[in-house]
């Protein structure tokens, strides 16, 4: 459905040649206005010395080095860095996965009282900003629970993903209810509706789900930072913005070591993301959109 | 049928987590005469964490049941908003060797740290130890929630190659009243040898004003607190020509309003700091500085010259279960042979009776210690109670608008925060 | 007023669970509905634990005299009405940052909506580097913020590269510490960091718009430009609507731009957010009570905004 959908050109053979042009000029533009700052922050990265002229726009083999990835290596554990970051996305991950495939199924298939209550607090904590709800959780995660510098304090306040639960209902209610109702009458129970016809008939929204909900943890900041104070448990957006607000100072390349932090931090999402790219397409994110 | 003992497990299990993870808060508080293993917190800059670190090693081949676990103070923009924090969570460590004496009011009125004062024998400790300068860390109501510990008494640093390039004298420099100064750095800038003549951070974050308003006003009053007895001090005269002295270093662009990102003394972006003795450490080789007490209106004799005293002290917090351990290690810490270290491998001052003659061979192999040694016994510490960081806060607001950025005449902005900062002041 | 709202919400599903509905097969006496409040459980448990509750506490905070204290520690914690209110609301710095996140939305909303738009449409019809487009449009979006930022403030630090090109004509003072130009360029700095994910949402309406329109558009002898204004902006006001909605809440959320980029907000307050006040608030002054204020009012402000934003922008969709 997807494919075909996106089976496009009609309109773009209808253009005349300076249109194309200009369209051309236009995306290049926007794509070196993108790309532009990532390059930037390679090149200045790798400085040995800080050049903000024009002239280090351009890579100087004379003053290119490592220096500041190995001056990072020694003040934050970066291995551990990653590792805790990849514990708190996980976490995070596998919950949505598990208990927003559950509730999206619930919302889209079957009929219960409260499904649509439930579905409208599930846009309206879209609509709450979460920095808001920051200092009642602390007092409730870290003291209630007695969850600081746990794993499992850092993953609960984003264990479900609420964009995931809905676009997990859009994918569902696009589904043939036909499908369901022929198993039923086999004797299928719902969870095995669930697991062995619905989700693999969704499997691109899965995918987009995934990338959709690792940029969260994984880029998140304020939570993690307050939640753990042992630095053996911080994820690495954490220590590297320690590192990038304080440390960094006092690095022979201050700028240098906070971009070669950044680099850090930025490539392991950009990496995934350009490995799984093709399945981050725009119709899915589009369903969601007429929900 | 399997279904249901699914789901029905997964309900049970929910349902005990959220039971166990309720049941999980709520610390118990320990008792002065608890004794056993202990976790710390010291600063993490690299001179503190070598004196941390033989400091633990020392007592724990010394005592091996209570055994002491060192650490990093954790990641944050201040350490404040770290501790503040914990004490909240209830997972505070027994001691922290970087309290800030801005904080401790709101820590205090927080539950979060122990009175001192009822442990026996501490007030005496703590007296004896820093003799007249402890009682600037008494609460209002006359307790310590704090252990004096170390100060870092804030001198101007001038790079002495720069001033010889810019054809000044680099033994003499002429610095020690405003119109010398700002003359003097209207040569430096001029002279090319640096785009700042000085580079205090120019940011909002309430404690910047302890190093560019606080010590020349300390110096100018001769070692008056900002806030007494609940009332703001600094809308005077004197406060009204610190103002303008820096205003004028702002309008003459001869102080940056844009914070450098990195250590704009050392990497040659301005050619005078305003530090503490932790520099010494941290440019050696790097620079080749001298050193002046900061300036006044008038030249006043580098013997009466009182500055802002930058102290960080030992708190020891209510989190704690053996704190008979902790204070303890607290007075072991601050002993005269742990003391001797700490001057030597951070070359920051402890706040201790006498330092010159109770340490006068270090001073000798250190003159360049000499002039902090000698400011240590005039320094002046920030205003007590819980509303200390709302009245810095307050009053960095106006410093901004008006002195840094010129928005606003000095005086009316000075006039205007002191009525605010009295209000915040007569807050409990 | 949220929080009851959320509470009211969040509380009857639960209580309402019981209650069976069509009972349809046999097998199951208790019909289906049961079986979707099981599934949905978890998640349930989560919004009241994580959503409802806090936001129920922190309507509470506001209307006490509250302040953090270690566990165990004995405060009292009077009911004070409004003075929280009173407080925050009579605090320039916390009006100056409800007038920030104005100029903000003042200038990242259009541009988030032009430029997505405008972008969205070229990429649908482009036919040669796609995925190259794709992702190079995509990855600010998928970047930690504080990554991208180190990289601006390199960029338009006074000393940066672009007061390097800029030679005299650079503002001064610099972009980062000029009050008039902080807020903007946080306004450009996310307006380029979000930009990626509102074109996708935009490239998803556009397979939406129905063919037809653009031909018989063609045959009545429209330009693109006028196709672009007659078919395919009204075509993706849905979009457009949920753009708004979702620019707004980003804008209402603004943290690590002031707190990193600017430096806590400068120069002197003129890039401050509601939420860094609450941060400074609540965190580092020790006023959590004043800083829910600030909370309960920005919560609904947003809630005002995106239901005007929905009634006039959405129609009848």
């Amino acid at each position: 459905m997807a494919a075909t959908r996106r089976r496009r050109g009609v309109n773009a053979d209808s253009l005349p040649r300076s249109g194309r042009i200009a369209r051309s000029v236009v995306l290049a533009l926007g794509a070196v206005a993108f790309l532009f700052p990532f390059y930037y922050m390679l090149i200045g990265s790798l400085q040995t010395k800080l050049d903000s002229t024009t002239s280090g726009l351009l890579p100087n083999p004379a003053n290119l080095s490592g220096t500041n990835y190995v001056q990072i290596n020694d003040r934050i554990n970066l291995f551990q860095g990653l590792l805790n970051s990849g514990i708190f996305t996980g976490g995070v991950l596998v919950c949505t996965m598990v208990f927003g495939l559950l509730v999206g199924y619930a919302l889209a298939v079957l009929q219960w009282r409260g499904r649509g209550v439930t579905f409208a607090l599930a846009l309206l904590v879209q609509v709450v900003p979460f920095q808001l709800l920051i200092i009642p959780l602390y007092v409730l995660i870290a003291r209630d629970y007695g969850l600081a510098d746990n794993y499992l304090g850092m993953i609960i306040p984003f264990a479900i993903n609420s964009t995931a639960v809905i676009i997990f209902r859009q994918y569902f209610l696009q589904l043939p209810k036909e499908l369901f109702e022929a198993a039923r009458i086999d004797g299928a129970s719902e969870l095995k509706l669930l697991w062995g016809i619905a989700i693999p008939l969704v499997r691109p929204a899965l995918i987009t789900v995934v990338l959709l909900t690792f940029i969260g943890p994984w880029n998140e900041f304020l939570w993690p930072f307050l939640i753990t104070k042992n630095q053996a448990l911080q994820p690495l957006a954490v220590s590297l913005a320690n590192y990038i607000t304080n440390v960094a100072a006092t690095a022979s390349n201050p700028f240098g070591s906070a971009l070669a932090g950044a680099v850090v931090l930025a490539a392991p999402v950009v990496i995934l993301f350009i490995v799984f790219q093709r399945y981050f397409i725009s119709t899915d994110i589009g369903s969601s959109v007429k929900g | 049928m399997r279904r249901r003992t699914v789901l029905i497990t997964a309900i049970v299990a929910a349902g005990a987590f959220a039971l166990t993870a309720c049941s999980g808060g709520g610390g118990s508080s320990g008792t002065s005469s608890q004794h056993g293993p202990i976790t710390i917190w010291y600063s993490n800059n690299e001179q503190e964490v070598a004196w941390g670190k033989q400091m633990v090693a020392s007592w724990n081949a010394a005592h091996p049941k209570e055994q002491v676990k060192g650490q990093e103070i954790p990641a944050g923009k201040t350490s404040e908003e770290v501790i503040g924090a914990a004490i909240t969570a209830g997972n505070a460590p027994c001691l922290i060797y970087n309290t800030a004496p801005s904080a401790v009011g709101q820590f205090e009125k927080q539950g979060g740290l122990v009175d001192l004062s009822k442990i026996s024998g501490a007030s005496s400790y703590i007296q004896a130890r820093s003799g007249k300068v402890a009682e600037q860390y008494k609460n209002t109501a006359g307790d310590y929630f704090q252990m004096p510990w170390k100060s870092n008494p804030v001198v101007i640093f001038y790079n002495k190659d720069m001033f010889k390039k810019a054809g000044l004298d680099p033994n003499n420099p002429k610095l020690s009243t405003y119109a010398d100064f700002i003359a003097t750095s209207k040569k430096l800038v001029a002279a090319g040898v640096a785009p700042n003549a000085i580079l205090p951070a120019p940011t909002s974050e309430f404690f910047q004003s302890q190093f560019d308003f606080y010590p020349l006003y300390a110096a100018e009053s001769g070692g008056k607190q900002i806030v007494a007895n609940n009332k703001s001090t600094f809308a005077d005269q004197d406060g009204y020509d610190v103002a303008d002295f820096w205003a004028t270093l702002y309008k003459d662009k001869l102080a940056g309003q844009e914070a450098y990102n990195g250590d704009a003394f050392a990497d040659g972006k301005a050619a005078m700091a305003i530090v503490g003795p932790w520099a010494v450490a941290v440019y050696k080789g790097k620079v080749n500085w001298g050193s002046v007490p900061v300036p006044t209106k008038e030249a006043k004799p580098a013997s009466d010259v009182w500055t802002f005293s930058d102290a960080k002290n030992i708190g020891l917090y209510s989190a704690c279960k053996n704190q008979g351990t902790a204070w303890d290690v607290l007075k072991y810490s601050t002993s005269k042979a742990e003391d001797q270290k700490l001057l030597e491998l951070t070359g920051q001052m402890p706040l201790r009776t006498d330092l010159a003659t109770t340490y006068a061979d270090y001073f000798k192999a250190n003159p360049a210690y000499k002039a902090f040694g000698d400011q240590a016994s005039r320094t002046v510490e920030v205003p007590p109670g819980p509303n200390t960081v709302e009245m810095l806060q307050a009053f960095r607001d106006a410093w901004s608008k008006s002195v840094i950025f010129g928005k606003q005449d000095t005086k009316a902005a000075l006039d205007a925060a002191a009525t605010k900062i009295n209000t915040i002041a007569k807050q409990p | 007023m949220t929080s009851t709202l959320a509470e009211r919400q969040g509380v009857v599903p639960s209580s309402g669970g019981a209650t069976p509905g069509r009972g349809r097969r046999k097998r199951r006496p208790l019909g289906r509905n049961p079986l979707g409040l099981l599934f949905s459980a978890p998640y349930l448990l989560f919004v009241l634990a994580i959503f409802a509750y806090p936001v129920g506490y922190a309507f509470w905070i506001s209307f006490h005299d509250f302040f953090f204290a270690a566990p165990g520690a004995q405060v009292a914690r009077p009911f004070v009405g409004f003075t929280n209110y009173v407080t925050a609301l009579t605090d320039p710095a916390v009006l100056r940052s409800f007038a920030n996140v104005g100029v903000f939305l003042v200038i990242n909303v259009p541009l988030t909506v032009v430029f997505s738009l405008l972008l969205a449409t070229a990429l649908n019809k482009a036919t040669r580097a796609v995925t190259f487009l794709r992702i190079s449009y995509y990855v600010p979006y998928v970047t930690a913020s504080i990554a991208v930022v180190a990289v601006w403030s390199f960029l338009f630090n006074g000393h940066g590269l672009v007061n390097s090109i800029l030679g005299p004509l650079a503002p001064s003072p610099s972009w980062l510490i000029n009050d008039h130009w902080a807020m903007p360029i946080i306004a450009f700095f996310v307006t380029w960091k979000q930009l990626g994910f509102y074109i996708l949402l935009y490239l998803a309406a556009l397979q939406n718009v129905p063919k037809e329109l653009y031909e018989s558009a063609s045959t009545d002898g429209a330009g693109e430009a006028r196709k672009f204004f007659s078919v395919t902006v009204p075509g993706v006001r849905t979009a457009t609507v949920l753009v708004l909605l979702v620019s707004t809440v980003t804008g209402a959320n603004l943290f690590t731009e002031p707190y990193l980029l600017t430096n806590g907000g400068g120069p002197d307050g003129a890039s401050t957010s509601p939420v860094l006040i609450m941060y400074q608030k609540g965190i580092e002054q020790g006023q959590p009570d004043v800083a829910a204020a600030i909370g309960v009012v920005l919560v609904i402000a947003v809630l005002i905004i995106a239901f005007l934003q929905n009634r006039f922008a959405g129609g009848r969709d």
